[in-house]
């Protein structure tokens, strides 16, 4: 584990309410340099919250709050200057052209590759010269996205950045994401895209309602849910309702279909090699299991 | 032109708040013009004197008609009012049309309608026909109000015809506009400049021997001579006009695509110029359009103003009720009128200068402050941006209006000099300015959700005081609460230097006093 002091955002027990509402609620948050980190969560639970708090725009009631060595709020300028954001609702100004912003938005920073601004233009087939209120929801969210990865930045807040792109952008995204990680920037990557946070994602923090639920990598939150198990076995399969940890037992014609706790495998293994296993599949469980199992049943959504 | 209809009741259904104004507003204006006109010059006497006095004063002429209309008190007028009711009727029709055709088009919900049984020149005939009978509204209200108020019935009927056809003229132009531009704001600009062609035509022409008031629509109207000459050939120019350019219209739109225009949308830079690199460089580039307007548009009413004050004299002579207006009363009346006329420029300075500081607040709400706050812009420099063009954008439209009343009364009596002097009187006003300016900063910094309301009602609280204090014997502290009453009102007061540097600093004082409250606020509630 590493210590808070090393860590490139550390958040404790943050909370902020907006009159009675109370968006985020002891969230806790930790994300280490060098690595894209995946913030779950559903619309509405304290994502964007987080990032603005973040980024100093938001002053939090209560918590300790650090990032890259700073306080978000004390030290927003400077912290600014090593840092990229793009927003999920991208609005720009109707009369500027996008290639204007992504310089002008550079240059606040604190200077931009040309380079590979132009590259990133090519990457993401953006025509520069068109006028924003000309651009659709996705080219406008390209702006932001070039704008920030075109910057020499050591931290991407990046708050659902692909909402509005379409497969082949998305991809073309996932691709400068790499090079980003290769580069040992560090990425906060929101996103309701799962297959996305999959594909990218080293560690990842789901948050409902202001708090935070799991963080871990993905193979430390697959341990916490079930595997699907489909089995046929020589001998007749019986018992198996009663095993801890094994749920929605079905049988057809000789097969045995049926979810276990990740924790459970290994014991519900040994119970069925003495009864001699003719064919067996296990699914391990996907981000989105994981995800409908902490918000499906308590959201119902 | 399948829908047409159904169409129309709906455009109409959605125009239900906006248009009622439209058509009260034009009503309005003609009543009050011919009551006025009425009460001013109403006898054969105080008609000659106006002759005399306006009948050979150029810039009058170039603001108001041709003087042939002075020979008789409803060609008055005509003469007062007639332009800038065909503006607004003319704004109107724009206005109407643009939004139901081409922005509708623009935000995609005219292809929603189209996908349903709607036929290609339906929106277009709907957006036309609500247009036309706004227009003609407006004309059966505008011949209400001038029988209504005492003028006779013919001249009336042509005076109300000849709005009507000059909002008809528009509405067929921006018909055609609509077919040529792909964006709304193309459609408008293009359309306005049109009606301010129009209306410089007629200026030329009224002013000269007549014949380019011809060129303009405003003209067509106006040469109907209602109450004076009683003609009515004039209209068929606006009329065969209309009918020509919706032709023009109909056959552009079975030429173009849904969506697209025949000149396609001009492109921006690729790259931002060099000076477009901080808050302040993006606060300018967005305001620079609006700062331009302004300062045009209060240089002319400076001139307009300015133009008068040669005259004012022989006025308030032959009206002396006017002199009761002016804070002077009837001597050293012209530099009463210029004080009165520059602290009315000074007002509209500050309405410009709240609108620019308010402009922060409308980016922070927009989302757009956010992006730029992200990154190493600290929330002064942000701030200070938009308070940089409210500020020195409210010293430049004083110093236009400014000079702008020094050349046009410096014109009527042969003195360049009157240019720098009314520079200087205009000046006087600004740290009255600033101070409106700053409580616009102080409310954006402390009670954000509020600064609009906040800033227009000191806005309206100094043009009552300023305005009306007299007439409605309001108390003494009153009008000391409004920063105006503090500045000298030079030419016609001593000019006072210790007030304005208290001015100055109080002004400062709260400018800093709602950046403070910036800094310790959240950002976007």
């Amino acid at each position: 584990m590493t210590v808070p002091g090393d860590a490139t955002i550390s958040i404790t027990s943050l909370t902020k309410s907006f009159g009675a509402t109370r968006a985020l609620d002891g969230l806790d948050l930790m994300v280490r340099p060098g690595e894209v980190h995946a913030f779950l969560g559903p619309n509405g639970s304290g994502k964007t919250t987080t990032i603005r708090v973040l980024l100093g725009l938001l002053r939090p009631d209560s918590g300790q709050v650090r990032m890259l060595g700073g306080d978000p709020w004390r030290d927003a300028v400077a912290l600014h200057a090593r840092l990229a954001y793009v927003p999920g609702d991208v609005t720009l100004w109707p009369n500027i052209s996008g290639g204007e912003v992504i310089d002008l938005l550079g240059r606040m920073r604190g200077g931009l590759d040309r380079r590979r601004r132009d590259e990133l233009l090519d990457r993401f087939d953006l025509d520069p010269r068109k006028k924003a209120r000309a651009y659709s929801k996705g080219n406008r969210q390209k702006v932001a996205l070039i704008a920030a990865l075109a910057s020499d930045v050591e931290l991407l807040l990046l708050d659902e950045p692909t909402a509005g792109l379409d497969p082949l952008m998305e991809s073309a995204f996932q691709q400068c994401i790499r090079e980003v990680k290769r580069q040992g920037r560090t990425v906060l990557l929101s996103s309701h895209i799962l297959a996305e946070v999959e594909a990218l994602c080293d560690r990842v923090s789901i948050i409902r309602l202001g708090r935070t639920v799991e963080s871990g990598t993905l193979a430390e939150l697959r341990h916490l849910t079930r595997t699907s198990i489909t089995v046929e076995t020589v001998r007749p399969l019986t018992g198996l309702d009663a095993l801890p940890g094994v749920h929605d037992v079905v049988m057809e014609n000789g097969h045995a279909r049926f979810d276990v706790d990740t924790a459970q495998l290994d014991t519900v293994v040994r119970r069925l090699a003495p009864l001699g296993v003719r064919s067996l599949t296990s699914t391990p469980p996907t981000l989105e299991e994981l995800f409908l199992r902490h918000y499906g049943e308590r959201n119902g959504s | 032109m399948t829908g047409a209809v159904g169409l129309a009741r709906f455009m109409l259904r959605r125009e239900r708040f906006a248009l009622p104004w439209w058509l009260l507003g034009v009503t309005v204006l003609v009543l009050i013009q011919s009551t006025q006109s009425q009460n001013l010059y109403g006898t054969p006497e105080g008609l000659a004197n106006l002759r005399r006095t306006v009948g050979g004063n150029t810039a009058v002429i170039a603001m108001s008609g041709p003087p042939e209309l002075l020979t008789s008190i409803g060609g008055e007028v005509v003469f007062e009012i007639f332009a800038f009711a065909a503006i607004v009727v003319a704004l109107m029709s724009m206005f109407l049309v643009g939004r139901h055709t081409r922005t509708d088009e623009e935000t995609g919900r005219a292809e929603l309608l189209r996908s349903a049984r709607v036929g290609r020149h339906a929106p277009l005939a709907a957006a036309v026909a609500v247009a036309a009978l706004a227009d003609v509204i407006v004309g059966v209200l505008v011949l209400a109000a001038a029988a209504g108020t005492g003028l006779p019935a013919a001249g009336s009927v042509l005076f109300g015809a000849g709005i009507a056809t000059v909002g008809l003229t528009f509405t067929a132009l921006t018909a055609v506009a609509a077919q040529v531009f792909e964006s709304p704001r193309a459609v408008y600009g293009s359309v306005a400049s049109v009606l301010g062609a129009a209306y410089a035509l007629r200026a030329a022409g009224d002013t000269g021997d007549g014949a380019l008031s011809w060129a303009s629509p405003i003209g067509w109207g106006q040469r109907t001579f209602p109450y004076t000459g009683d003609r009515w050939w004039p209209l068929l120019l606006p009329v065969a006009a209309a009918v020509l350019l919706l032709a023009g219209a109909v056959a552009l739109q079975q030429r173009r695509d849904f969506g697209a225009g025949l000149v396609p949308p001009r492109l921006g830079r690729a790259t931002a110029g060099r000076s477009l690199r901080n808050a302040y460089a993006l606060a300018w580039r967005l305001q620079r359009g609006a700062l331009t307007g302004w300062v045009v548009g209060l240089a002319l009413l400076g001139v307009a103003y300015g133009s008068i004050g040669d005259s004012i004299q022989s006025y308030v002579r032959d009206n002396p009720a006017v002199a009761e207006f002016l804070p002077g009363g009837a001597s050293d009346i012209v530099d009463a009128y210029l004080a009165l006329t520059v602290g009315m420029c000074a007002l509209l300075a500050a309405a410009y200068g709240v609108t620019a500081a308010l402009r922060a607040r409308a980016e922070e709400t927009s989302g757009r402050a956010e992006p730029v706050l992200a990154t190493a812009t600290s929330r002064l420099a942000w701030l200070g941006g938009h308070l940089s063009v409210a500020l020195a954008g409210s010293a430049l439209v004083l110093l236009a209006a400014g000079a702008g009343t020094g050349a046009g009364y410096g014109l009527t009596v042969d003195d360049a000099g009157q240019v720098p002097r009314l520079i200087g009187v205009a000046l006087y006003q600004l740290p009255a300015v600033w101070s409106v300016v700053a409580v616009a900063a102080l409310a954006i910094g402390w009670w954000p959700r509020w600064s609009a309301v906040l800033a227009w009602v000191v806005v309206g609280y100094c043009a009552v005081v300023a305005l009306f204090a007299d007439s409605f014997d309001l108390p003494a502290w009153s009008r000391r609460a409004s920063p105006f009453a503090h500045t000298p009102q030079v030419p016609l007061d001593h000019p006072a230097v210790l007030p304005v540097l208290i001015l100055t600093g109080i002004a400062a004082a709260v400018v800093g006093a709602g950046w403070a409250g910036l800094r310790h606020r959240d950002i976007g509630c």
